[in-house]
């Protein structure tokens, strides 16, 4: 039985042909079912996620064959009457099933090593097993898709390091304080990057957050957002003793924190270390606060260049994964020795 | 004393403690990336042979084997290791163990210099609390040792954190404030067992010989040492002495102590 997928993603297509090739998740039992229903495919998964729209199947027809007619399926199941060209690629056999492999270790993700496709991947799969549009060839290459996507985690780097200004923030946070549980963040600045960032820390644990900006409406919204409390941009250094991370994202042309006005709060803080996160262009913090003791300063260069560091660490691993993939995906469907000659053996007899 | 059999179960551990040096220079050249099962093991190895080593010699001497320099250094060593044994055990502190090795190596080498290991007279007071004494003094030096590693790690990660900044990331070190911690804990509990391994001397030097305590130089060291660690106990506990300065404490005060220790004791004739 030959294996082949189908389809497109953020590297092959833009976004307004990629969101027409879309399924919402209650459409794909029904694609799939009228793809075997055609005699297309025997079996068949659909995975469509933001980023990507895939079709795996397997089935008795050439691959060549098989292919020609999922795209057809596809362009008419979602009404694309556009000429569509080298948008929808596709691959068959070990190809096809290193394909699977790449997308499940996130090797072939927009940002490198994530791990939330592999959710994705096991759901999509999951849907088709439900609706037994899965058999032995399918469940097999799934099954190794997963089984490869752990080893690839455990024995490679891919995964490794935050690739994300946020991530990188939480990360520092983590080398600075025991836990963070019992710790508390300020925004000041309400900007998309300060509350990712706030979003990460609370999703690791932090305790609360309080939010500061120049339009107290705004501050409330994200306040309330982030179920934390929203103050008054001038009333920031009024709340400085309790809080341990300041996110400082504001469209400010001068400095909004710097040395002259840490110095005389820090006492209140009796020793406790401050980590600022400084993402704004034009800096908010001015750099010389590094300096002060118990005061931890990062701006966005810092964080982007932590960022790109791990990217450039997780590119380094690809051949790695890559080898690891094309032993994997070229034992898959070679048969044990054993059974080989026993077929070798029927073949020979019934010759003669 | 020549070279005794339970000196080469010493060197053994010595050996040990070098190699978990030396992989410590990989560890730290690699920012301290991987987990630190390694050197914990070569220590815990060290450790092994280095009881050995204290076993044959208190058996041979029929009490606890601390009666000379040699002996001291040891007994300290042996202390300081036990005390990692039981932090390291907690993974995000086994890198300790990464900035105790050298110590533990650079120590055991002087401990072994010719001259150090001289048998001395019998001791002149009872054994039992001699050996208490000194149990529970080298036990707190070991422990100002553990205080003082985590000090330094916590200035390197500071100065990562502060001016190199991926590689404080990238390194597996606890967080500064976990440090912090490690290092208040460990002092309080050197300074617990220093003030009772102190407080037990008068009642010794009484059940002896007659002996002037107050004059003695390794007792008024000693006390200046206890003053010393209290005093930065104190100023931590009144937030006047946190993260940095309390790590430069800390880490100073040992150096004091390992400059000193040796040098007072050859002074002081209450321990000869």
């Amino acid at each position: 039985m030959s294996v082949v997928v189908v389809g497109l993603n953020h590297r092959s297509a833009p976004i307004a042909l990629r969101e027409k090739f879309a399924f919402a998740e209650r459409e794909i039992p029904d694609a799939l079912g009228r793809m075997r229903e055609s005699g297309l495919v025997e079996e068949a998964v659909i995975l469509s996620t933001c980023n990507r729209l895939e079709i795996y199947a397997a089935g008795s027809l050439h691959p060549n064959e098989m292919v020609v007619e999922i795209q057809k399926f596809l362009l008419s199941s979602r009404n694309v009457t556009e000429a569509v060209g080298t948008e929808i690629y596709s691959h068959s056999d070990s190809h096809g099933v290193e394909h699977l492999f790449k997308v499940a270790s996130g090797l072939d993700s927009m940002l490198l090593g994530e791990t939330e496709i592999l959710g994705q991947l096991k759901k999509a799969y999951d849907l088709a097993l439900q609706h037994k549009f899965t058999g032995k060839t399918l469940n097999k290459a799934f099954q190794r898709a997963f089984n490869v996507a752990k080893q690839i985690r455990t024995e490679t780097n891919i995964q490794r390091g935050s690739v994300s200004v946020a991530a990188a923030s939480v990360e520092l946070a983590e080398k600075i304080f025991d836990k963070l549980t019992d710790k508390k963040v300020m925004v000041i600045g309400a900007g998309d990057t300060s509350e990712k960032t706030a979003r990460a820390l609370l999703s690791r644990g932090a305790h609360s957050v309080i939010v500061s900006n120049r339009s107290f409406e705004r501050a409330q919204i994200l306040a309330e957002a982030l179920d934390g409390k929203a103050i008054r941009f001038d009333d920031w250094s009024e709340e400085f003793a309790k809080v341990d991370i300041i996110i400082s994202s504001t469209a400010a042309t001068r400095f909004v924190i710097d040395r002259k006005k840490l110095e005389p709060l820090m006492p209140s803080r009796k020793g406790r270390p401050l980590l600022l996160i400084d993402i704004a262009v034009p800096r908010d913090i001015e750099p010389e606060v590094n300096f002060m003791e118990n005061v931890f300063l990062f701006n966005i260069d810092d964080l982007q260049a932590i960022a790109d560091d791990y990217m450039d660490q997780r590119k380094s691993e690809i051949a790695q994964c890559e080898k690891i993939i094309r032993e994997k995906a070229a034992g898959l469907f070679r048969e044990p020795e054993h059974v080989r000659m026993n077929q070798q053996n029927q073949q020979a007899a019934g010759a003669s | 004393m020549s070279w005794p059999p339970d000196k080469n179960w010493f060197l053994i551990a010595v050996i040990l403690y070098g190699i978990a040096s030396l992989y410590t220079f990989f560890l730290w050249r690699k920012g301290f990336r991987r987990d630190d099962w390694v050197c914990y093991g070569l220590l815990a190895s060290g450790f092994v042979f280095h009881f050995v080593a204290m076993v044959k010699r208190g058996l041979s001497l029929d009490r606890c084997p601390i009666d000379n320099l040699y002996e001291a250094t040891s007994f300290f060593m042996w202390a300081t290791v036990a005390i990692y044994l039981v932090v390291g055990w907690w993974p995000r502190v086994r890198f300790v163990g990464a900035f105790a090795s050298p110590l533990l190596f650079a120590v055991g080498i002087f401990a072994m210099f010719p001259g150090l290991d001289q048998k001395g007279i019998e001791p002149r007071y009872i054994n039992g609390p001699v050996s208490a004494h000194a149990a529970m003094i080298l036990l707190g030096y070991g422990a100002y040792g553990i205080a003082a590693v985590a000090a330094v790690m916590y200035l390197s990660q500071e100065h990562n954190l502060k001016y190199r900044k991926m590689m404080a990331i990238q390194s597996l070190l606890p967080p500064i404030q976990r440090l912090e911690k490690l290092n208040t804990r460990m002092l309080i509990a050197a300074q617990l067992l220093l003030t009772f391994g102190l407080a037990m001397a008068p009642f010794i030097v009484k059940s002896g010989p007659p002996a002037k305590l107050f004059t003695d130089a390794k007792f008024l060291w000693s006390v200046l040492v206890w003053s010393m660690y209290l005093s930065l106990i104190v100023l931590h506990w009144r937030k006047k002495l946190n993260g940095h300065r309390l790590a430069w404490g800390s880490a100073g005060a040992f150096v004091f102590v390992m400059l000193t220790f040796w040098g007072t004791n050859l002074l002081s004739k209450l321990h000869q």
